[in-house]
């Protein structure tokens, strides 16, 4: 046991307070946190849980059972939504940490010239991300938008990309590969500060060319920050659905539905309480259980290197 | 149903307030009936200001009820909040809602029938509904009960670019009547490759369905039931014909862009000069006025069977969970909201049609009517062939069922045949719930 | 290939996707000061007539005054909560042996990735059953507790050497005293980076705002700017729904242009403690 954290009644002698007050003490401390943290995570969690299985028809009374998460299975627009999300998540976490590191890369020395591209890779951290879709829809506006206004004369004659079933996903998600890589840029800028010099110079003096430098030396030493990168983008790919609330809803025909829209839409639109709890349980567990695979996968990927 | 003591009861208490309330201002200073007014903005333009202004003036005239208009979005933004807010125990007095959303109001409960203050101010409910024109009943009452009174009300109107038409060699007097014309005539305006077309609308939720119904109207088809919100008939000819119909203008004649507008990228493309003929409401009427450089004309919807076109626009409410003195108070609101004169007001500011008849006697409007032939022809249309707009039970996914698919026909994802099928086996899985408490719930 | 060439090469490609990455605020930029509708309405460059019709067209559509308050009440309000709630909680961590203080501590960690957006569902019907719907606190409530805060400060307080506390022990100081006169003045630094990233979260958060607030007197920014860019009011009206967005987003761009290097490590230093 350090000193750390030995017990308070064994620093303090002098201390008036028995017993039963200081092992109170921390409790009281945690009190507040836990009460929301009760109230507005775990409480629902269990609220949600309790309400995927209560099913409700019209004009009949409630009865336990999974039906709501037969009618869950069976949507089509949930299928839709899940796989959407699935290509959503690949196609924003792949290209916002890609050229998160690349920029990280290319952007790291000290000159004014990096400070300035850094800079405004970051910007659109600052931005609310309905503010990015409100943006990016004129980007997108077909004939006179951003887009198909420079890419007209290569021939991409007014594009509707926001509007075609096939382009829709891909727009959604550039908005928010745009909105995070800086965010992730600035996390392996710090990782790759802390890359140690001597390794580097080490493996040089060995021969070692820069691309085989960057993979046996730099690219293990990151791996805390890809765990923790990758997280925050596992749940930025669920969570972030600004864009397709206030631009697409969900369409066009469902193909930018995604999970958290869909619950959206049950619980707000459609008053279907019980099908949004179904897919709040399971879109939470879907995220737990990612996470945790990508994490272990990690780990064995860095035990490995090293 | 209520039965016939609710009844009582119900006019007993409202009578009781009123007498109290007459009461309570002979006997001291009243404070003012706080009531809050849900409206959304559904179309292009500044409505929310005029709507702020609009609502100044009554409280100015009405100094022991203090109304606060309440922004709320889009008629389905509208609609949710109005839901969360009875749900929530404080509903709004009234609420502005999209006429086909009223048929789900009225099976949920959510929203009360007028009858008591109609006949409390001495009246019944069909003359009541006589004052406003005759298409509007269908989605204002359910079973002759009236349950929104109509506000603000549109319907698609064929929109044309008057120097587009001479340069391609058609007569701007001689707009398209049929489908054929209209296929023709967007042909010779038409040049897919310079990015340039004949039709286009907004076919974005809410106004794909709306336009959609339209064509099937148009096409002979009825579309959905307008006695009963259990059913739907996405499969009928009529209507698979008019789904082949989009699919052709996009994919076979190529005289429309595929994939999809919303109402901003269809005006911004008729402005431009990119899109020659639009389908949009006639609420646009006034942003297009204002907005459009070079000049253009109105016309009817084109027929292929029959002329058809459905209404939209908002009704004025009063969701449940009100106390009868909000009640009282809203209704002042409502009957102020939908006279003759104000309703004429909106209508010129907007380009929506005044639901209210006389509206159209009284001198400004006939002055405005005389200066602006495109109104006068969207009057004209309603007046003829107005027809009810799409609403049953769990409207929105439904509506979407068939949206959806649309979606998919525009950009050349799916035929027709195969959507319709997809449309109405999507929306028989949402309304079996309400068709087995009602049409399949048999005596036993 | 040529050991110079490549690093070059990298920062060719990395300054041309620098400015790509730029083009949607330059576009912001210029749009907004070109009042009118312009025929090149995606010019890059700023062409007269430049003016400042759209801010102007913009404020009175939009109802700015009220969203600027609503949203710093908000994160104002979070934050405060939040700053004694995580101080407490994080203290509790460093310096505390408690039976059960393991269990507890996973049940913040699970916080992290339950985020409250995740839950919006059900929390708007704790929210309506505490009475708290569509009023200010309501949006607040969810992130009082904030286990990201809770992990951060833990990290803070275990670096403080413990000599300070000893100290303050010994002349007496209770145990709040001492949290709140020893401790937190010496963890400013965390608590600094703690409050740039919570009040850069709340600001730009939309989805619950949304849910939990109906009346347009209690809206903020975020959620003001969506109902006015839907399409409605700005119409098309591409300069003035520029001017809108600078609006929205402008004070914080601003904060953070001036205090760059506070913001980067803030972001950098509570990501890698947190």
């Amino acid at each position: 046991m350090d000193a750390a954290t030995l017990p308070i009644r064994m620093i303090l002698p002098r201390q008036r307070a028995g017993t039963l007050r200081i092992r109170a003490q921390p409790w009281l401390l945690l009190a507040p946190s836990l009460v929301f943290l009760l109230a507005f995570t775990y409480w629902p969690l269990l609220q949600v849980l309790e309400g995927s299985f209560r099913d409700q028809a019209f004009g009949s009374a409630a009865s336990w059972g999974i039906g709501n998460y037969a009618r869950l299975f069976a949507d089509l627009h949930f299928g839709r939504a899940a796989w959407n999300n699935l290509l959503y998540a690949v196609s924003t976490i792949a290209p916002s940490v890609i050229l998160a590191l690349g920029f990280a890369l290319a952007l790291r020395e000290t000159t004014l010239f990096s400070m300035a591209a850094r800079t405004l890779v970051v910007l659109p951290l600052l931005i609310p991300l309905v503010v990015a879709a409100a943006l990016f829809t004129f980007v997108f506006l077909p004939g006179e938008g951003l887009l198909d206004w420079y890419l007209g004369p290569l021939g991409l004659r007014a594009v509707n990309w926001l509007g075609s079933p096939s382009l829709a996903l891909g727009a959604v998600s550039a908005i928010t590969v745009w909105k995070n890589t800086g965010y992730y840029m600035l996390f392996f800028l710090a990782g790759l500060a802390s890359v140690s010099q001597e390794l580097l110079d080490a493996a040089r003096i060995d021969g070692a060319r820069a691309v085989a430098r960057f993979r046996h030396v730099t690219l293990p030493m990151l791996g805390p920050t890809f765990g923790f990168v990758l997280p925050i983008a596992l749940v930025n790919a669920l969570v972030q659905v600004d864009q397709v609330v206030t631009v697409t809803q969900g369409g066009p025909s469902d193909s930018t539905n995604l999970l958290l829209y869909y619950i959206y839409q049950q619980a707000e639109q459609n008053h279907d309480a019980g099908l949004a709890a179904a897919a709040t349980v399971v879109s939470v567990a879907a995220l737990l259980t990612l996470t945790m695979a990508s994490l272990r996968t990690m780990e064995r990927g860095i035990h490995y290197e090293s | 149903m209520p039965t016939t003591e609710f009844h009582m009861t119900r006019r007993v208490a409202l009578g009781a307030a009123i007498v109290a309330s007459a009461a309570g201002l002979a006997l001291r200073a009243r404070a003012a009936t706080e009531i809050e007014m849900f409206f959304p903005v559904p179309v292009q333009g500044k409505l929310a200001t005029e709507m702020q202004r609009l609502i100044g003036v009554f409280n100015t005239q009405h100094p022991d009820i203090k109304v606060t208009p309440v922004y709320t979005g889009s008629y389905d933004d509208t609609n949710f909040k109005t839901r969360a807010a009875i749900q929530a125990g404080r509903p709004p007095a009234a609420a502005i809602m999209s006429a086909n959303f009223i048929r789900e109001y009225v099976i949920d409960s959510a929203a009360i029938a007028l009858d008591e203050l109609i006949v409390n101010d001495g009246g019944t409910p069909q003359g009541f509904m006589a004052q406003f024109w005759p298409a509007l009943a269908l989605n204002a009452t359910d079973q002759g009960r009236v349950y929104g009174v109509p506000f603000q009300n549109s319907t698609p109107l064929l929109f044309y670019n008057v120097q587009a038409f001479k340069d391609a060699g058609l007569d701007p007097d001689k707009p398209p009547v049929t489908w054929q014309d209209w296929v023709d005539a967007a042909r010779k305006l038409s040049k897919p490759g310079a990015d340039k077309w004949g039709i286009a609308w907004p076919n974005s939720y809410d106004y794909c369905g709306w336009l959609t119904s339209t064509l099937a109207m148009a096409n002979g088809g009825q579309y959905y039931d307008t006695a009963y919100g259990g059913q739907v008939y996405y499969t009928e000819p009529a209507t698979v014909a008019a789904l082949r119909f989009i699919h052709d203008l996009v994919h076979t004649y190529k005289v429309m862009p595929p994939g999809v507008l919303d109402p901003n990228g269809t005006t911004a493309a008729f402005f431009s000069g990119r899109v020659g003929m639009i389908l949009i409401s006639t609420g646009s009427l006034g942003f297009i006025r204002d907005n459009m450089k070079q000049p253009f004309r109105t016309a009817f919807v084109p027929k292929n069977v029959v002329n058809a076109a459905p209404v939209g626009g908002g009704s004025l409410i009063i969701p449940s969970g009100n106390s009868p003195e909000r009640q009282i108070a809203a209704w002042t609101l409502i009957k102020w909201l939908t006279s003759p004169d104000i309703a004429g007001q909106w209508s010129r500011f907007t380009g929506y049609f005044a639901p209210n008849r006389a509206a159209y006697g009284l001198p400004e409007m006939k002055q405005y009517m005389a200066a602006n032939p495109n109104a006068g022809v969207a009057l004209e249309q309603l007046n003829r062939y107005g027809r009810g707009w799409f609403a049953t039970y769990k409207t929105v996914p439904v509506r979407k069922a068939m949206e959806d698919q649309v979606q998919a026909i525009m950009n050349g994802d799916i035929s027709a045949d195969a959507a319709a099928a997809h449309a109405q086996s999507g929306a028989d899985a949402l309304l079996r719930p309400y068709l087995e408490q009602t049409a399949l719930k048999l005596p036993t | 290939m040529n050991r110079r060439a490549l690093p070059l090469l990298g920062m060719i490609v990395a300054a041309a996707a620098a400015l790509v990455w730029a083009v949607p605020f330059a576009w912001m930029a210029v749009a907004s000061l070109r009042p009118g509708v312009p025929a090149d309405v995606a010019a890059l460059w700023p062409a007269p007539p430049l003016g400042l019709g759209n801010y102007l067209d913009a404020w009175q559509s939009g109802d700015f005054p009220t969203w600027y308050l609503n949203t710093v009440l908000v994160c104002g309000g979070i934050l405060a909560v939040q700053l004694v709630t995580v101080t407490m909680a994080g203290y509790a961590f460093a310096r505390l042996r408690f039976p059960g203080r393991d269990s507890v501590f996973v049940l913040f960690l699970l916080q992290l990735l339950l985020v409250p957006t995740l839950l919006i569902a059900p929390n708007l019907t704790t929210i309506v059953a505490l009475g708290l719907y569509d009023r200010l606190p309501g949006i607040m409530a969810p992130y009082f507790a904030s286990a990201f805060g809770v992990f951060l400060m833990r990290q803070a307080f275990r670096a403080i050497p413990r000599d300070f506390e000893e100290a303050a022990m010994l002349d007496g100081a209770g145990m709040f005293a001492l949290i709140r006169h020893v401790l937190v003045p010496l963890a400013r630094p965390s608590l600094v980076a703690f409050a740039i990233v919570s009040v850069t979260f709340h600001w730009n958060e939309f989805l619950w705002p949304l849910m939990a607030v109906s009346s347009p007197s209690r809206q903020v920014l975020t959620v003001g700017l969506a109902s006015f860019a839907s399409g409605s009011e700005a119409g098309g009206e591409w300069g003035v729904l520029a001017a809108g967005t600078v609006l929205v987003a402008g004070p914080l761009l601003l904060a953070f242009l001036v205090f760059q290097r506070r913001f980067v490590s803030s972001f950098v230093f509570t990501g890698l403690k947190g």
